[in-house]
């Protein structure tokens, strides 16, 4: 099912091969993730639930993820969730308007964070995990504290819905990203700007926003059918990856460190798409989704990776053995 | 890592108080290695510790068998461990992340300020200066107490050894007023400065004095407080000045650096002279800060993070003064607070962030006074500090058809990029073998039912359109209210009569209405145009997305 672009230097490259679908969700899936220990599988779905799967190792012989817990509660479909760092709970950002805090062993609400006034869009905890990041379409990144559920700050962050945050390693920043063709740099602690970039010219939408590993370079999507790694001190863009479609939807991507530095990206051709970081070639695509995906996660420790569709399916894409 | 971005031109002291932590009558407060956790120690014998990033409450210490105001708290270096002096004698070693009892014991004394060890990872020993005798070292493991030697007798010709193990030093010199002692940064000696305005270097492990400086002016020494790196200590004496001293001993091997020095002084000289020829060579006086005007006494006063700033209360009842010095000695702020005594005073490790904690129990955060940043906002806005002439080039504005803006990507894109080092943490120390507690793992509180409850019905209450009064009929709240902004919300707004026709509505609405929303979960598509989204009711609406779309 995987379809392997003839690159000169692949030759060490191993193909990752479709491993699992799993199709417990009734509507589309917006956002699939793993947990930071690499046991979990998260999946968010409009069909109002967030599902978990516990993840297994790749024995080629069982399969690899195995349906835990099904979390219900919202009033919406959920566009987005998120693993604390110990794995113990998961965040939920739905078009109810409200984040939920889910145990994520047994499966109950716990918290609900209110204070948006309109779609919650993305969501993520901090490094720390005492602190959760929103983004929401009524144009603002809410900063909430789990403990109590307060909102201790609200960042007045773009002049459109915002599509994605994130924490960089330490927690210290948030990046955030928006359709109005900007992506702004937070300081978490003041929650004062401290950077914006943008693309000069064409200043399409950014559809969605992560920081590197190491917090030095975000990567940006933009509904131009571009990836770019920003620098973000000198604020200029170093990479560009393209041949993926991705024009309409929040598209999510994801860095792949495990087995060679890696970008990983959903496309609306219903493809994911891995291109070699440095040289930007493209390496696979890995076909078998009927709808446009729109999100991968890559496991922390093995070379795994997950996506959502809106074909309502979430597949495991895994290498050969 | 941030350090690049984040404007260094700001300077480095609070100006204003940011907020107030409240829990019960506080009495003490200290920061932990980072300046993630703060300390503090209550009135009724209770700890809590605040999550200093959410200022919420992260863990509480409380032991029944101790009700006595707490006298100071003590973190060790890696922040695993808790110290507690208190009013009825008592030390308490405190298992940060469990929240549990280490050790327990009782002295002969009310400790005034006990500190740990910030030499070993997991201290069992302490320093516990007391109120009204010589400083001593607390061993949790053994049991026992060491007396720390506080004078020097003239006449000895031998270092005065202080008797050990339990029993009541017999020193000369008043009995009554405590000495204060600290230990240096690696833990290997403490400096005691006694009444009679002497600073001691005094090695705990064989209790000798090894070298003695005399504080000029010899009034008694209240405080002893050396700086994070361990290059200055600072001395609070009765005659209402504070001392800088920078210490020339070397960070690590104190001990021989000292033994050294000791045989390299000369042949003739002994005893005290001895030592006082050595001290003068581990300590050499700085800077000195007083108040002229006011001539007050201080109180707490300790060095920045970095070691850059002096700060130091006013010890006057009655008013909040905090006064900063530069290490140059210059005066750059006084910081004023509400009318109350100022009881105690510490400086963020990490952040130009000033916690004070007055009489009356609260603690004051003080931070800087920010102005915001604006270009940051905009990606190529620059701020200039003073107007520049702009002469502009001969072609400027010159109308050039054909030569459309083509602007060559100069992006060299070949360049390797590496995502994953991480360079070294700036405030990290030398060695981090250990694994540092930096955080408590938050606990969410569970919301209970009438919270849930009450919460709906305040957001039904708030939202502006007429009818949620009735929405509660349909079991749950359906959120009508567009975003306050925007010519659409008002006319949708008119719209929602009635919640039980409001799908219906809806229907009509959608079919009727050319503009694109981009309301959807599923497609998560693009909102073209109209920000103004009907807000999503039930999952029953995402089947007419489907005739909508």
């Amino acid at each position: 099912m995987a379809e392997e672009v003839p690159a000169a230097a692949a030759s060490s490259y191993i193909p990752y091969v479709h491993s699992q679908t799993l199709t417990p969700h009734a509507h589309a899936v917006s956002s699939v993730k793993f947990s930071p220990d690499g046991r979990l599988l998260a999946s968010a779905s409009g069909d109002q639930t967030i599902r978990t799967y516990s993840i297994n190792p790749n024995d080629g012989v069982n399969p690899i993820a195995e349906p835990a817990q099904v979390f219900s509660g919202h009033d919406s479909g959920i566009s987005d969730v998120a693993f604390s760092s110990d794995a113990r709970f998961i965040v939920s950002a739905s078009d109810d308007k409200t984040l939920k805090l889910w145990d994520a062993e047994t499966g109950s609400p716990i918290k609900t964070l209110r204070g948006h006034t309109n779609y919650v869009f993305c969501a993520t905890f901090n490094p720390q995990s005492n602190m959760v990041a929103s983004g929401s379409f009524d144009e603002t990144v809410r900063i909430w504290d789990v403990t109590t559920g307060k909102c201790l700050k609200v960042l007045p962050a773009h002049s459109d819905p915002v599509t994605a945050v994130d924490f960089n390693r330490d927690g210290s920043l948030i990046v955030s990203s928006s359709y109005d063709g900007l992506c702004r740099v937070w300081d978490s602690g003041t929650g004062h700007c401290v950077k914006t970039l943008m693309d000069d010219e064409k200043n399409p939408p950014v559809s969605f926003v992560r920081f590197s590993p190491n917090g030095k370079f975000i990567l940006v999507g933009t509904l131009d059918n571009t990836l770019r790694l920003w620098n973000i001190s000198s604020a200029k863009y170093i990479k560009t990856y393209s041949g993926h479609a991705n024009s309409q939807y929040s598209v999510s991507s994801a860095f792949s460190v495990t087995n060679g530095k890696r970008i990983v990206s959903g496309s609306e051709d219903k493809c994911v798409y891995m291109w070699e970081l440095n040289s930007r070639k493209l390496l696979q695509k890995l076909e078998g989704h009927t709808e446009p995906v729109m999100s991968v996660a890559c496991h922390p420790t093995e070379n795994m990776i997950a996506s959502g569709s809106l074909d309502k399916s979430i597949r495991i894409w895994a290498q050969k053995k | 890592m941030n350090a690049p971005i984040i404007d260094p031109l700001q300077g480095d002291f609070p100006e204003v108080i940011e907020e107030y932590l409240e829990h019960g009558v506080i009495k003490c407060v200290a920061f932990n290695h980072r300046g993630s956790l703060l300390a503090a120690g209550c009135a009724d014998g209770s700890c809590v510790i605040w999550d200093f990033e959410t200022r919420g409450i992260a863990k509480e210490l409380r032991d029944n068998d101790c009700a006595a105001a707490i006298t100071s708290v003590s973190w060790s270096k890696y922040g695993h461990r808790l110290l507690v002096s208190a009013a009825d004698k008592s030390l308490t070693l405190w298992d940060v992340s469990t929240g549990e009892k280490i050790a327990r014991t009782t002295l002969q004394q009310t400790p005034l300020h006990a500190r740990l060890n910030p030499g070993l990872t997991s201290p069992s020993l302490c320093l516990a200066c007391p109120l009204s005798s010589a400083p001593m070292i607390v061993d949790f493991e053994i049991g026992c107490t060491t007396l720390l030697p506080v004078y020097v007798p003239e006449m000895m010709p031998d270092v005065l050894l202080a008797p050990q193990q339990r029993s009541k030093c017999s020193e000369s010199g008043p009995p009554f007023s405590p000495a204060a002692a600290c230990f240096n940064k690696c833990g290997d000696l403490v400096y005691v400065g006694n009444a009679k305005g002497e600073i001691l270097i005094v090695d705990y492990k064989s209790v000798k004095v090894l070298a003695l400086v005399p504080v000029s002016g010899g009034s008694a020494v209240k405080n002893i407080v050396f700086s994070r790196n361990g290059k200055y200590l600072l001395t609070n004496s009765h005659d209402r000045i504070i001392r800088i001293y920078e210490n020339l001993l070397p960070a690590k091997d104190v001990l021989r650096s000292l033994e050294d020095l000791g045989k390299n002084v000369d042949g003739g000289v002994d005893g005290v002279e001895k030592l006082k020829a050595v001290g003068s060579k581990c300590l050499t006086l700085f800077r000195e800060f007083q108040d002229l005007v006011t001539k007050m006494h201080w109180k707490a006063p300790c060095f920045s993070g970095d070691g850059e700033w002096v700060v130091g209360g006013s010890a006057c009842k009655g008013e909040h003064k905090i006064y900063i010095w530069d290490r140059a000695g210059h005066l750059v702020k006084i910081l004023e607070g509400p009318k109350e005594a100022l009881i105690d005073l510490a400086w963020h490790p990490v952040h130009p962030v000033i916690v004070s904690v007055s009489l009356t129990g609260l603690v004051y955060i003080w931070a800087k006074d920010y102005t915001e940043n604006w270009s940051a906002f905009a990606p190529d806005f620059k701020e200039l500090e003073e107007n520049e002439e702009y002469v502009e080039r001969e072609d400027e504005f010159d109308l050039m058809p054909e030569t459309g803006k083509v602007k060559v990507s100069s992006v060299n894109e070949d360049e390797e990029v590496d995502i994953e080092t991480v360079e070294k943490d700036a405030f990290s120390d030398s060695d981090m073998s250990v694994e540092e507690l930096r955080y408590l793992p938050a606990e969410p509180i569970p919301d209970t039912n009438e919270e849930q409850d009450e919460l709906k019905l305040i957001e039904a209450r708030i939202s502006a359109s007429p009818a949620s009064e009735e929405a509660g009929q349909n079991g749950h709240v359906a959120d009508h209210t567009p975003s306050p902004l925007g010519e659409m919300g008002e006319t949708r707004g008119k719209r929602k009569r009635k919640p039980s026709e409001k799908a219906m509505e809806l229907q009509a609405e959608k079919a009727k209405s050319s503009k694109a929303s981009g309301r959807t979960v599923r497609e998560k598509s693009r909102a073209v145009g109209d920000q103004e989204i009907v807000d999503s009711v039930n999952g029953d609406d995402e089947d007419d997305v489907d005739a909508y779309y």
